[in-house]
């Protein structure tokens, strides 16, 4: 088996997977949920949402207590973000079976701030108070990352990468260039988000960018759909256990799938909208071919960024006929968002996890909800029920606000 | 691997937006910290806060500026200089910033959330109702990290391979790793880097403070053009300095007495700043974030021609 690929570059391999999604916690209940086709959208639970323009989105469901966290990063767990990088990394750990790690071991982490509570709110409008310092560290991006470093015992390089909904996409592409460097023999790499949030809820429903069916939550992120009208907030966690096909050989692991190129644009057009000829998205899309050394025509699935705005998709369709010509044509696609929403910072490492498992199990996952395709995404769409296929690679997109744009190419085990 | 060199820089701090004069300024021992009122009740209430971000001439439409937070004004001010009459197609030129903490809000939903609070605590409901009505629309899209890099993109046509770092001054630094390495490793053939943050608002102010961090904050953006030697060669470009990674020579330290803490811009203004001072010797830039142990920054006088 070659330990390089066709450029002399280390081969990156995926060792462990972690998940948690709408569909519950673990990566097999995210892949049973989307390949079941089965919609993890409902009425908001977690405050009142009466009175909201949107009440409804994909939380989590009820997590478990999390215990034997380190007292110098306990602030760092104590919210639902925390708890969600706690259980996605504890599981990508464990299936990877990697032993203490240390100085050769990185993390790289997709991640937004996050937003206060409303009672933090409430608190400092009441007294002028700032908030407190576990509440300040739990806020800023890059808490997910030292808690992740701190759990693994990962005290390699680490780095945070904020960049909307293409951040984790971007992680695991970082965790790929330091493993072909050599600056590490394992990455942590991912992402996690929280939207289901009152605030957050307020400010993207006044943009106007979410699915405002509050009658049909299921119904309501159809994307490519002709009756699509915005996205729906999610939340969860993806974490990669990233390594050399060497080093993972050499002591024995369990490869899941392997990485096999990387690529990321900007769209250099506006902070609310995609160009509409799909440019960037291109671009972003050839980078990654390049990188992985193949051509479009070696790709059998796509997992589409597809938000479910008008947008966004109709955009993303003319950048795969852009980057992938008469194989746009034949290509599956799908966009998991239909049944999970959309986890922004962490949506690029979920759904690349689901890019790994279409290759591993030959299945291609559906985009639900896709009654009546819009002739302006004219795709080869998986529509509404999972199909078997084989899966030789797949691709899967990020694009984010503002235009960054991000695109991985992965295969199953080599 | 393809030797990395400095071809633009753009500086914008308390001190000025030359690179030259800024850095003829830190030499001379001025400090360009002053009261700020917002800051008043504070121990301390000085602040390096740049006065006026030259961003006009930079912005293609003067209506994006609503949307722009402060680190966003002031990253696309320094990426203006640092590209300059950059001649290569934009198409594939990098674009990789450290962007600190997310930008505050600058008090844009204060009004909405006062709006919703009902005996002491928030109220969804009449978040719902009278906050919405209140809630300044576009704000989502002006705090996300990720702005300052879009605004750069945006208005100087920037769409190659791109990167945005949250986290302190380690951001910055790590921006700056990721251009040097594109461009050594032939992934792009040049690359806007650098970083920018501001934390002389309130809200900022105080959480250092809570924190535990020391010193007056400061706003300030520092971005270079870093481009494959061969590249800047061939086409005749001035050639400022050489970088490269690992350390080398004395190691630099931001002027953060001089202009404040300045967040994710603190290594790349070191870099920049050394820079225009003109390089008598080989030193390095290196703010360690713990683990960090291979993102040392070391600059050199430019090769000769």
């Amino acid at each position: 088996m070659d330990l390089v690929d066709a450029f002399g570059r280390p081969r990156v391999v995926v060792t462990g997977l972690g998940a948690v999604t709408p569909h519950g916690i673990g990566v097999e209940a995210a892949w049973a949920g989307v390949t079941g086709g089965r919609s993890a959208i409902s009425t908001i639970s977690r405050f009142d949402p009466t009175g909201f323009p949107v009440r409804f989105g994909a939380q989590v469901p009820e997590l478990p207590p999390i215990h034997d966290i380190p007292a110098q990063v306990a602030p760092l767990a104590a919210d639902l973000k925390g708890r969600l990088a706690v259980l996605a990394l504890r599981e990508a750990l464990e299936m990877s079976g990697l032993p203490a790690l240390g100085p050769r071991a990185g993390v790289c982490i997709g991640s937004e701030a996050a937003r206060p509570s409303l009672a933090d709110v409430a608190r400092r409008l009441a007294t002028s108070e700032p908030p407190t310092a576990d509440v300040l560290a739990r806020m800023r991006p890059d808490a997910p990352t030292r808690l992740m470093a701190v759990l693994a015992g990962a005290t390699g390089p680490r780095s945070t990468v904020s960049t909307a909904c293409t951040s984790s996409s971007q992680a695991v592409g970082e965790g790929v260039l330091r493993l072909r460097r050599g600056d590490v023999d394992a990455m942590i790499v991912g992402g996690v988000d929280v939207l289901v949030d009152p605030i957050m809820v307020t400010g993207f429903s006044l943009l106007g960018a979410l699915s405002t069916r509050n009658d049909d939550p299921q119904g309501a992120s159809r994307p490519f759909d002709a009756d699509r009208d915005g996205f729906v907030l999610g939340e969860g966690a993806g974490v990669l256990i990233l390594e050399t096909l060497a080093g993972a050989l050499a002591r024995g692991a369990e490869v899941v799938g392997e990485v096999l190129g990387y690529g990321c644009s900007c769209n250099a057009y506006r902070i609310t909208d995609s160009p509409p000829d799909g440019r960037g998205a291109a671009q972003s899309m050839a980078a990654a071919l390049a990188d992985a050394g193949i051509v479009a025509e070696d790709v059998d699935y796509i997992n589409a960024h597809g938000t479910s705005t008008s947008m966004n998709d109709a955009s993303e369709t003319r950048g795969i006929h852009r980057a992938f010509g008469s194989h746009a044509d034949t290509v599956r696609v799908s966009s998991t968002k239909s049944m999970t929403g959309h986890l922004v910072a962490a949506c690029g490492a979920v759904e690349a996890i689901y890019s790994v498992l279409a290759c591993r199990d030959g299945v291609l996952p559906p985009t639900a909800n896709l009654h009546r395709p819009d002739p302006e995404c004219n795709l080869a769409h998986v529509p509404m029920q999972a199909e078997r296929s084989p899966v030789r690679r797949a691709m899967t997109n990020a694009f984010g606000f503002g235009g960054s744009n991000g695109t991985l190419v992965v295969a199953g085990r080599p | 691997m393809s030797r990395v060199v400095v071809t633009g820089l753009g500086v914008v701090c308390s001190l000025g937006s030359d690179p030259v004069s800024v850095a003829a300024a830190v030499r001379a021992g001025t400090v360009g910290l002053s009261p700020v009122p917002a800051l008043a009740h504070l121990p301390d209430d000085r602040a390096g806060r740049v006065a006026k971000p030259p961003i006009r001439a930079w912005l293609k439409r003067r209506k994006d500026r609503k949307l722009m937070a402060r680190a966003s004004e002031l990253a696309l001010s320094a990426a203006g200089p640092a590209l300059g009459d950059y001649p290569g197609d934009r198409v594939d030129l990098g674009l990789y910033l450290g962007v600190g903490r997310e930008p505050p809000d600058d008090g844009d939903s204060e009004a909405a959330l006062a709006a919703a609070a009902v005996d002491g605590r928030l109220d969804p409901e009449a978040l719902a109702g009278r906050g919405r009505d209140l809630y300044p629309p576009l704000l989502p899209l002006k705090t996300l990290p990720n702005m300052a890099l879009a605004h750069i993109s945006i208005n100087l046509d920037v769409m190659g391979d791109n990167g945005a770092w949250a986290g302190e001054r380690g951001a910055g630094q790590r921006a700056l790793v990721a251009g040097v390495q594109a461009v050594a490793e032939g992934r792009v053939v040049a690359a806007l880097a650098g970083g920018a943050d501001s934390l002389v608002d309130l809200g900022s102010a105080r959480d250092r403070l809570r924190l535990g961090h020391t010193g007056p904050p400061g706003e300030a953006a520092a971005i270079l053009l870093l481009e494959s030697l061969t590249s800047a060669q061939a086409r005749g470009a001035h050639i400022y300095a050489e970088l490269s990674l690992g350390a080398a020579g004395p190691r630099l330290e931001p002027p953060l007495s001089a202009v404040g803490d300045v967040g994710a811009a603190s290594v790349p203004l070191a870099v920049v700043l050394q820079i225009a001072a003109g390089i008598d010797q080989t030193t390095h830039v290196h703010q360690p974030e713990p683990g960090d142990v291979s993102s040392a920054i070391s600059v050199s006088a430019p090769p000769p021609c």
